[in-house]
């Protein structure tokens, strides 16, 4: 009657489990009787099955100390005190495990999953002292560390959908204004809502670009387009940006920032309904940074607003999310890569920075070749450490 | 009752708990991506709802306002109530927020008892915020670092999907007999957020098992509407009733729900693939 016993055994019939659900509870009523007049005796119970017991009485928890191996454990925790409370396996402030409302007199029994580490075990009372559980490494947790299940990319995945869930709505709202404010006529508004909605818009750039339509419809620059600026094909960001700040005019625009405004909420909706397996994450992050190396750096895109450099800002706070959320995970398995990926984060970050005057970044084209160059030798590096990210953790 | 309550919802848990698991082979990982983030977000948005009434309420205590921190306690914890599962993860701000007098050695004149209950007690039983002023700073700071610290959690996914029992269990134990809040007598605001936490759980990943025990679900959802029928008779203009309107037939309506939605909310994490 083990956790695991149903994935290596074959599927035993819904009846068979009825039956094993109520004997399983009526042995578990035995048990918890048993347990409850050793724990009324005052005897201490050893643990069956390798369970271990844990008593608490007013004070203090017996033992104060406990050692178990990685993974599955089972605590029966007896509770001698005069009062109802809650056991819990704390890592800093965080709970791991608890079982609350343990009935002073009775005995609850928690399974836990536990990683190699030392944890706290709280013993009744908010301020009763703390005892220690040490969970020492085994070969199943270090195998399962360097390759870790599906599930544990459940969270960081979901967080990443959070993430460009609010992207995405500040990409639309400021989209929205800048289509009020092209409608209005009011050129100094767009072009202040024009920058509000290019940050977003690049943080998620990674997962935006993968919808190849919305992609050419959004994001399209003139130099890749037959006719150039006068190309059916010129529509999106670049498209607005030719005219707030080439023609400095609003002449036109109406249509491209309401067609704009549409493909933008469009992608919205299609993030939301994206399915992102985890390799994606380290692939997508890796093959932005790399474009930024090689060819954004030298040709730039933003050819008549000139804030190439807020974009790549903006690139690299996406690519560091997207860092930053798989590194729980990844860590354990790599911690060498995780780390190399980090210190050029912060190297590309400074690069980036030290490239700002007291009044931001100075316009792209003012930015010489020697500091162009070595800010593409940064992302460079930075897309090759993270470009290691997905073998090391057995994702590919 | 309440003992054979708490023992019978651990009881069947345990026998949920140590079940093998089953039908889990269709659910696959990455389909538990999407109702994880929706939870997420709702998560949030009743973080900004509890620091936006706890301001309110928290002003009221110390301008001295006792009937209005009084009329905004029951509803100023819904939202802490309905993501209690988050909530409890971090347990330094769950004692210092949600503790109750008996989490401490000198009960109600512990100085580590502080939090909504410490300002309950003050309010509703002294009938006065005499004092009650750094207990009212402290849990505005406290509700504040917490919408902080779950901003930047990655939620676990099997606290997420084990949460929707989670609460059902935190009912039987503690809302049933209307313990927790034992002054103000507010127990039924709460009780409506355990079950609305609960339900969204269900909801989010509901798509996902209904495929495979489609009875389940529809057991599952009459309990919860069940519940929702019987707490509606007690809803007011402004809330709820006080506890002690809450009739025995009820009472027992409730407890019989809460018990097997707990028993039956417990082997979603099983079904799920997340034990």
């Amino acid at each position: 009657m083990t956790q695991t016993a149903g994935s290596s055994s074959p599927r035993p019939s819904s009846q068979k489990l009825m039956k094993l659900a109520v004997a399983g509870a009526a042995l578990l009523v035995v048990a918890g009787g048993v347990a409850f007049y050793y724990a009324s005796k005052g005897l201490k119970s050893a643990g069956s099955n390798g369970a271990i017991t844990v008593t608490i009485n007013d004070s203090a928890c017996d033992p104060n100390e406990i050692t178990v191996p990685a993974g599955r454990s089972t605590f029966t925790i007896v509770n001698k005190s005069n009062r109802a409370l809650e056991w819990e396996i704390l890592d800093g402030v965080m709970v791991l495990e608890e079982r609350e409302n343990i009935v002073p007199g009775f005995t609850q029994t928690m399974q836990a999953k536990l990683k190699a580490g030392t944890y706290e075990i709280t013993c009744g009372l908010l301020n009763n002292p703390r005892g220690t559980l040490h969970v020492t490494p085994s070969a199943e947790s270090e195998a399962e560390a360097a390759r870790p299940a599906l599930v544990s990319f459940i969270g960081p995945l979901a967080e990443f959908q959070v993430f460009m869930a609010m992207q995405a709505n500040s990409l639309v709202k400021a989209t929205k204004a800048l289509d009020d404010a092209v409608k209005a006529g009011d050129l100094e508004k767009a072009r202040e809502s024009y920058q509000k909605a290019r940050a977003p818009y690049k943080q998620i750039e990674p997962m935006a670009d993968l919808f190849a339509d919305l992609h050419n419809a959004i994001d399209p620059v003139a130099d890749y387009l037959e006719k150039r600026e006068e190309d059916a094909g010129f529509t999106g960001f670049h498209r607005v940006e030719y005219g707030l700040y080439a023609k400095n005019s609003l002449d036109g625009l109406a249509p491209v920032s309401a067609k704009l405004l549409a493909d933008v909420t469009a992608l919205k909706d299609r993030i939301r309904g994206l399915r992102i397996p985890p390799e994606q994450i380290a692939k997508g992050a890796g093959r932005l940074v790399g474009q930024i190396a090689d060819t954004k750096i030298t040709a730039g895109e933003d050819h008549y607003a000139q804030t190439d450099l807020a974009d790549f800002e903006a690139n690299i706070a996406g690519v560091s999310r997207m860092m930053a959320l798989l590194k729980p995970v990844a860590v354990q398995a790599a911690p060498q890569v995780v780390a190399d990926i980090d210190s050029r984060l912060t190297e590309t970050t400074s690069a980036l920075t030290a490239l700002k005057g007291p009044d931001g970044y100075p316009a792209y084209d003012k930015v010489n070749a020697d500091s162009r160059k070595a800010l593409a030798q940064k992302m460079q590096g930075l897309a090759e450490a993270i470009g290691k990210l997905n073998a090391a953790v057995g994702l590919e | 009752m309440k003992l054979k309550l708490v023992l019978s919802v651990s009881l069947l848990t345990l026998a949920a708990a140590a079940l093998p698991r089953m039908a889990n082979a269709e659910v696959a990982p990455l389909d538990l991506v999407q109702p994880i983030a929706d939870y997420k977000i709702y998560v949030s948005e009743n973080l900004e709802t509890l620091v936006t009434d706890t301001k309110a309420f928290t002003d009221a205590v110390k301008a001295g306002d006792v009937d209005k921190a009084k009329s905004l306690f029951g509803s100023t914890r819904m939202s802490y109530e309905a993501i209690e599962p988050i909530a409890e993860l971090f347990s330094d701000l769950d004692g210092s927020i949600d503790s109750r007098a008996d989490d401490h050695e000198k009960a109600e004149k512990d100085p580590e008892f502080t939090g909504f209950h410490r300002i309950e007690y003050g309010l509703f039983t002294e009938n006065s915020t005499k004092d009650l002023g750094p207990f009212a700073d402290k849990l505005m700071a406290d509700v504040t670092e917490l919408n902080k610290r779950v901003t930047d959690l990655t939620l676990p996914p099997e606290k997420v999907v084990g949460g929707a029992a989670a609460l059902m269990e935190e009912v039987a134990a503690t809302k049933i007999s209307g313990e927790e809040d034992r002054y103000s007598h507010t127990d039924l605001w709460d009780f409506k957020a355990n079950f609305d936490g609960s339900r969204k759980i269900f909801d989010l990943v509901r798509p996902l098992v209904e495929k495979e025990d489609s009875a389940f679900v529809t057991k599952v959802s009459g309990n919860f509407d069940k519940v929702d029928t019987t707490l509606a008779k007690y809803k007011t203009a402004d809330g709820y009733e006080l506890y002690d309107k809450l009739t025995e037939d009820d009472r027992a309506v409730l407890a019989a729900a809460v018990n097997t939605l707990a028993e039956d909310l417990s082997t979603l994490r099983g079904k799920l693939g997340l034990n």
